[in-house]
């Protein structure tokens, strides 16, 4: 017996352990069980690259790690997923918009000369691009008290005969027409001087005197020189320089006569824009994360509230605690004796299950939950195979004792065929499913896992330790229903 | 093996065989049955055999809970519908407490507008209550795409299993236990999806895959009860070790299904809602599957005459105490 008292000291201990185990360490619940958003991002091939290869898909996540650290969301976490997508966790985010902005946009900052003998083209553009704007604002009620642009926009849209699409209302048309204009700003600038590659950090401030915020960029030395050549020959013309974020002019200056000779020097500028706070921040972070390698698409949002996620919590816990009270009450009428056993023993799987979850860590959501209520009645089952065994062995008139073992050894071989093939289910689902029902997958392997286990080993070493008492010694607590006599 | 086998020498109580016709009979009606549900999906608006969901269509489902004190305060669907995307559709649930709209996949700057607007015209809403989810079309069809290579991997890679550890014989009666099964359970949920407008999403894949998984457990069963009987009593027909099997390990089965059954109808009764039809879909399978394993193979294995095959079986796995 002192290999049987060495199999209940390690359950003991493992009890203790998990108990330990779940304590010190909290299960980390999904988002569908805590509230959040739940982004996935799509690297999309652009240019020579048509296949995403693995050190590509480290380079965007890390620069979108670098934006989600500059988010400010506690416990955030950037993973990838498969060989081109990116899934970004935000706990707590009830509106994913602003991360999704700020994730979602390349941020490739460029800076470029204006085209020379383009000067008016511009002026009558810039006037356009202003006017749009502000009657935009003004639509769309951002703006109420603004200046009466409508009679100067609509002289000058009608002085450059541009056609709106038909059918759209008047938002939509102004939002064409603005799209237009600046794609053709954009078209009078050179190629780029060059890009945000050479910033090694951004900033914002308000601007003096006014609402609006603007952002600061320190390059590195060569963007330094770069800067300062490219200052230095547009100087006291009329040319403008412009910044583009992503193919957009984001802000166009002109360079003054004092900085013909050496250019802007220092190393440093700044974006004035019209930028809002919240606009000033949002760049700030995407240029300080850097540029995307690759542009991104966000092709998943999945964002759960924080109440609708404790009323998931609620409901899973009270299907798992009756689940398993209805398998113990089910186990105990037909089996009495060993039917408690295999309850003591469901105990011990559910508790090592938990640990194990808190250990590896599992992150626990909705179908991982489901997984973990279905794995308790399957871990039943070999349970149950072992006793039908026993009760067979008895009626064969064997002794009580031969007969459990006998149950344990004969069942084992079904016993670990059905516990292969559902975790061969198990792997296909885990290798070629993606997060949710990886989740699942994940969760019912443990549990099967476990359940050999604990129905081999814990059933067996209880079962043994009731034998140990006479009083319980009895055939007919192991027969339970008394059909053969 | 030197124990007694008197469980193997006594006279089976019940004989699967006797209802032969009937079993397969039954079982022809409800492949019919399901084959139609699956058909008549196809050609009915649905355009696909079971009613696919947000998970493989793509699109956008956004659903918010209103705030009801006392008494939900009435709103213009006219008014809601200007305020959304031109196809939207909108649903409203709990007796008007809940609102759920579906359109095309939006992102997610559209959808807060859609949140926004939705406060403003039901409003107030309980913001906290609020869910968003989006799948992207491209990113549906790969779910769907991977989820039926996860299906054919993992039945057979069952199959294979089976045919090493018993005869090919039995793993391609385990492959077409499997795959009734399968046929079964979608062809309930086709009948659900055209009557009652239930729609299949990655959940219910998943569902499929653990009843695979989970259903042949139950022929295994019978399996090994088979070979362990040829070792005692290798002269008996076919039919013979066939329903002594099944009557031996009838009562197993049916307690090992009902210990299964047990915590799915919690999760049934009290999961609450996204997991309602995922639990309906393990409910109906693993009652479909302990069937396929009693009611389906028992009865078609004499049909295939010959003798069963039988491994020797010292190359099980035993339980060394």
């Amino acid at each position: 017996m002192t290999k049987s008292q060495g199999w209940l000291a390690l359950i003991l201990a493992l009890a203790i352990g998990s108990v330990l185990v779940l304590r010190s360490l909290p299960l980390s619940l999904g988002l569908d069980l805590r509230g959040g958003s739940q982004l996935t991002l799509l690297i999309k091939p652009a240019g020579a690259i048509k296949k995403i290869e693995p050190n590509k898909l480290e380079a965007v996540k890390d620069v979108l790690e670098r934006r989600v650290n500059g988010l400010g969301v506690s416990e955030a976490t950037v993973t990838s997923s498969g060989e081109d997508k990116i899934v970004v966790q935000l706990p707590g985010v009830q509106d994913p918009r602003k991360a999704a902005e700020v994730l979602g946009t390349t941020a490739m900052l460029e800076f470029r000369a204006q085209k020379p003998d383009t000067e008016q083209e511009m002026t009558g553009l810039m006037k356009l691009k202003r006017l749009l704007v502000a009657k935009l604002d003004q639509l769309v009620g951002r703006d109420k008290k603004g200046p009466d642009v409508d009679k100067s926009l609509n002289e000058l849209l009608k002085s450059l005969n541009l056609n709106s699409p038909e059918g759209a209302s008047e938002q939509q048309q102004l939002e064409a027409i603005l799209t237009d204009t600046n794609r053709r700003i954009v078209s009078l600038f050179e190629a780029p001087a060059f890009t945000g590659t050479h910033l090694i950090d951004a900033g914002r401030q308000q601007q003096p005197n006014s609402q609006a915020w603007e952002v600061t960029l320190r390059f590195d030395r060569i963007g330094g020189d770069e800067f300062a050549a490219l200052t230095k020959s547009i100087a006291g013309t009329n040319r403008l320089l412009g910044i583009m974020l992503d193919g957009n002019s984001i802000s166009e200056a002109s360079v003054g006569p004092q900085f013909a000779t050496a250019g802007i020097t220092g190393g440093s500028a700044s974006i004035t824009g019209q930028f809002t706070a919240e606009q000033a921040r949002n760049l700030e972070v995407q240029l300080r994360g850097g540029a995307l390698p690759l542009p991104v698409e966000i092709i998943e949002n999945r964002s759960v509230g924080p109440t609708l996620g404790a009323e998931n919590v609620r409901n899973s816990l009270v299907a798992a605690v009756l689940g398993i009270a209805l398998v113990g009450f089910f186990m105990i009428v037909i089996y009495r004796v060993p039917g408690f056993v295999a309850v003591l023993a469901l105990c011990l799987y559910a508790l090592f299950n938990l640990a194990i979850y808190a250990l590896i860590p599992v992150t626990l959501t909705l179908p991982g939950i489901a997984g973990f209520i279905l794995s308790v009645g399957m871990a039943v089952d070999a349970n149950i195979l072992i006793f039908e065994r026993t009760k067979e062995e008895l009626q064969d008139g064997n002794s009580l004792f031969r007969s459990v073992e006998a149950g344990f050894s004969r069942a084992f071989s079904s016993i670990f065929d059905g516990h292969l093939t559902t975790l061969i289910s198990c792997a296909a689902l885990g290798w070629l499913g993606t997060g949710l029902v990886r989740g699942f997958a994940i969760t019912l392997a443990v549990g099967v896992l476990l359940s050999l286990f604990t129905a081999l080993t814990c059933s067996r070493t209880l079962l043994r330790l009731v034998l140990s008492y006479p009083a319980l010694r009895k055939p007919e607590f192991f027969l339970g229903s008394p059909s053969h006599p | 093996m030197t124990s007694s086998s008197g469980a193997l020498l006594r006279e089976p109580s019940f004989r699967i065989n006797k209802y032969r016709r009937f079993c397969l009979v039954l079982t022809i009606v409800f492949l019919i049955l399901s084959v139609l549900g699956l058909l008549l999906s196809w050609l009915s608006p649905i355009h696909a055999p079971l009613k696919p969901g947000l998970d493989f269509t793509g699109g956008t489902a956004i659903q918010v809970e209103r705030i009801c004190s006392p008494s939900c305060a009435s709103f213009s669907m006219e008014e809601l519908r200007k305020t959304l995307p031109a196809n939207a559709v909108v649903q409203t649930l709990d007796a008007g407490k809940a609102i759920s709209v579906r359109t095309v996949a939006l992102s997610p700057a559209k959808s807060g507008e859609i949140v926004e607007s939705l406060n403003r015209v039901l409003g107030p809403i309980q913001a906290s209550d609020t869910q968003i989810n989006t799948i992207g079309p491209l990113l549906g069809s790969q779910l769907l795409r991977s989820s039926l290579l996860a299906l054919i991997v993992s039945l057979a890679g069952i199959a294979i299993y089976i045919s090493l550890r018993y005869a090919r014989l039995y793993a391609a009666m385990a492959l077409m236990c499997l795959i009734h099964d399968v046929i079964l359970t979608s062809g309930i949920f086709a009948w659900l999806g055209l009557l009652a407008g239930v729609e299949v999403d990655s959940l219910f894949v998943v569902a499929l895959l653990t009843i695979a998984g989970y259903s042949v457990n139950d022929t295994v069963v019978i399996f090994d009860r088979i070979r362990e009987q040829q070792q005692v009593l290798p002269d008996l027909t076919v039919e013979d070790q066939v329903d002594r099997a099944v009557a031996g390990t009838l009562k197993r089965s049916f307690y090992t299904i009902t210990s299964t059954i047990l915590p799915i109808i919690a999760l049934i009764f009290f999961g609450g809602d996204s997991l309602y039809w995922f639990a309906v879909a393990l409910l109906t399978g693993v009652l479909i599957g302990g069937w396929s394993s009693i009611g389906l193979i028992p009865p078609l294995l004499p049909l295939l005459g010959g003798k069963l095959p039988s491994k020797s079986s010292t190359d099980n796995p035993e339980l060394v105490a």
